[in-house]
């Protein structure tokens, strides 16, 4: 089942004509519009012409989640407002989120990538699809939705959360689909099975599950207890959202949508383009969004690009099942977190230079996050009341700056482990 | 005003060792100890034969230490002696952070180690001096006892 047959299905040959066509047409737009791109065109001595082949594009500059923090919020659109129809934000690694516009082609864009998207998963108009993504400046819940809505599925827009809410609704609406991160569909189906709720009497028999990395156990895992067939979808803001990539019924790799992205894997210390099937760094160009077009952007997930034709007939490359981070950036239960996120918190409560570290577990189904911090001569009390109410302080301000809940433990001075002077600041102890 | 020197320790198995050990090898003799006890951390009180050497030592440990004005007072130890104190105190509303007994060598009496709020100390000294059957103490005396 595909939804544009003709675009997913499109010959190589043709595909990689279109991408050169829409390519050309990127570059030149934000060569002229967009000072940011012009003046890394210019340190590097290109013009817009230099691109005559895909090759070509190797030789362009990378764009990263850093350039979008400078050119916050709106440097790298390429449209004024007036033509922008929606914003949304993601967690940026620092206090400020990185922020994404589109207009009204990229909104219908988006949901018909969203659209072949729940079609490869196996949904279709007589679907009944419960989203359970956050609906709001994250780009889960409203991906999906309007992916649904041009599908011409029936969406429930009922959000992350609330999971008695959640069952009572798969249960009386009769969902089909169930969209949500996969920690929350593991959750769902421990709650369920403590509820006594046998999954066979439900009417759910698919669930596309995204924003955070799993294993093909968790799959196995979910696929057994739900009673349905799990499906991972991939996203990001700064790309488009959920949808850049899907799994197909064959559940061996993610397809691209490549008549609208270009992906290449990077070796993330020499940047080199690496070939077909080896791993590296995932490196997206976006060749026809207008709201904010983004150049190479430096995903800094790992994974490969599988270029072997694929038995369901989709013609577009994939890319492997997410293999982890080229960066320290942590996904709590479906939340970026960046180590310095943290850091800038401790700074604002008053530590000078702060020594911490971010322990990530997993209890049951659910991940926490304990943040170690060394406690400084400053900051010290001879009054538990006064620690307390440091560590309380800690765990609120991190709460309101990331949005998501943790441990907080003082821990004593210089007894958080330093490898070349500065602290390990990460330790995951998932097992994913 | 007595001088109390107060660690911060992560409340798990030879923590407390660890400091003991270190003041031991700098032969630095330990007169009072209490520890107060968070979920995962603690805190320990120390008053210490020789404050400022303890402290220095302490410091090249990396151990977190800080010092905490807090008053001694000389009680007889009888039924009674105690509720005075606090008596005085409490009628006067100073409010006790914590306490804790500091144990004499050379007398029968008791002494009480108390921490009050900082903005309160002055006024505390003032209460207790009026009382007859408490004596409050100053370093050279409390060190002597």
């Amino acid at each position: 089942m595909y939804w544009n047959k003709s675009y997913e299905c499109m010959p190589r040959e043709k595909l990689q004509e279109l991408q050169l066509e829409r390519l050309k047409r990127m570059v030149n737009r934000i060569y002229h519009d967009v000072p940011f791109y012009r003046n890394k065109f210019q340190e590097k001595g290109l013009m817009p012409e230099d691109v005559s082949s895909l090759d070509d594009l190797k030789k362009l500059p990378f764009t990263t989640k850093v350039d979008l923090r400078d050119n916050y919020p709106y440097g790298l659109f390429t449209v004024p407002l007036e033509q922008i129809v929606r914003i949304h934000a993601s967690s940026g690694t620092t206090g400020k989120p990185t922020v994404v516009g589109y207009t009204r082609n990229d909104i219908a864009m988006w949901s018909e990538l969203m659209a072949r998207c729940l079609v490869a998963a196996g949904a279709g108009p007589h679907s009944v699809i419960q989203n359970a993504y956050g609906y709001g400046l994250f780009t889960g819940g409203l991906g999906v939705h309007y992916g649904a809505e041009r599908l011409g599925a029936s969406i429930i827009p009922i959000s992350g959360g609330n999971t008695a809410k959640q069952i009572m609704i798969m249960q009386d609406f009769g969902s089909t689909v169930l969209t949500c991160t996969p920690s929350y569909a593991i959750y769902l189906s421990e709650v369920l099975a403590e509820s006594g709720i046998d999954p066979e009497t439900l009417k759910i028999k698919a669930g596309i599950f995204g924003a955070e990395p799993w294993s093909e156990n968790i799959r196995k895992d979910i696929e057994k207890k739900l009673k349905i067939k799990a499906y991972d979808i991939y996203g990001l803001s700064e790309i488009m959202g959920p949808g850049v990539a899907i799994e197909c019924e064959c559940q061996e790799g993610l397809h691209v949508w490549e008549d609208h992205f270009i992906p290449e894997i990077i070796d993330p210390n020499t940047l080199e383009v690496l070939p077909y099937g080896e791993q590296g760094e995932l490196v997206i160009t976006t060749i026809t969004k207008e709201g904010i077009p983004i150049l190479r952007y430096r995903t800094r997930d790992i994974t490969r690009i599988i270029a072997e034709p694929c038995s369901c007939g989709r013609t577009h490359l994939r890319i492997n099942r997410l293999q982890g981070r080229s960066d320290d950036m942590l996904i709590i239960r479906g939340v970026n977190v960046f180590p310095t996120q943290i850091e800038s918190v401790l700074l604002e409560i008053g530590e000078v230079e702060p020594h911490y570290q971010l322990v990530v577990r997993r209890d049951g189904s659910l991940d926490t996050l304990e943040v170690k911090v060394e406690l400084s001569e400053a900051l010290f009390s001879d009054r538990i009341s006064n620690l307390e109410n440091l560590e309380k302080r800690i765990r609120d301000r991190i709460q309101s700056t990331i949005g998501v809940s943790t441990k907080v433990a003082l821990v004593e001075p210089k007894s958080l482990p330093r490898s070349e002077g500065k602290s390990q600041r990460v330790v995951d102890l998932r097992k994913i | 005003m007595i001088r109390q020197v107060s660690i911060f320790i992560e409340n798990h198995e030879g923590r407390l060792n660890h400091i003991l050990k270190i003041l031991a090898e700098n032969k630095i003799n330990i007169r009072s100890l209490n520890i107060a006890d968070a979920t995962d951390f603690g805190i320990v009180r120390l008053i210490l034969q020789e404050t400022e050497k303890g402290i220095e030592v302490l410091k090249k440990n990396d151990i977190i230490s800080t010092v905490t004005p807090v008053l001694a007072a000389e009680i007889s130890d009888d039924p009674g002696g105690l509720s005075t104190l606090v008596n005085a105190l409490t009628e006067a509303k100073i409010n006790i952070v914590y306490a804790y007994s500091f144990l004499p060598k050379k007398t029968d009496n008791a002494i009480i180690i108390i921490r009050v709020d900082d903005d309160v100390q002055q006024k505390a000294i003032e209460t207790l001096e009026k009382v007859a059957e408490v004596n409050l103490l100053d370093r050279e005396t409390l060190l002597l006892k």
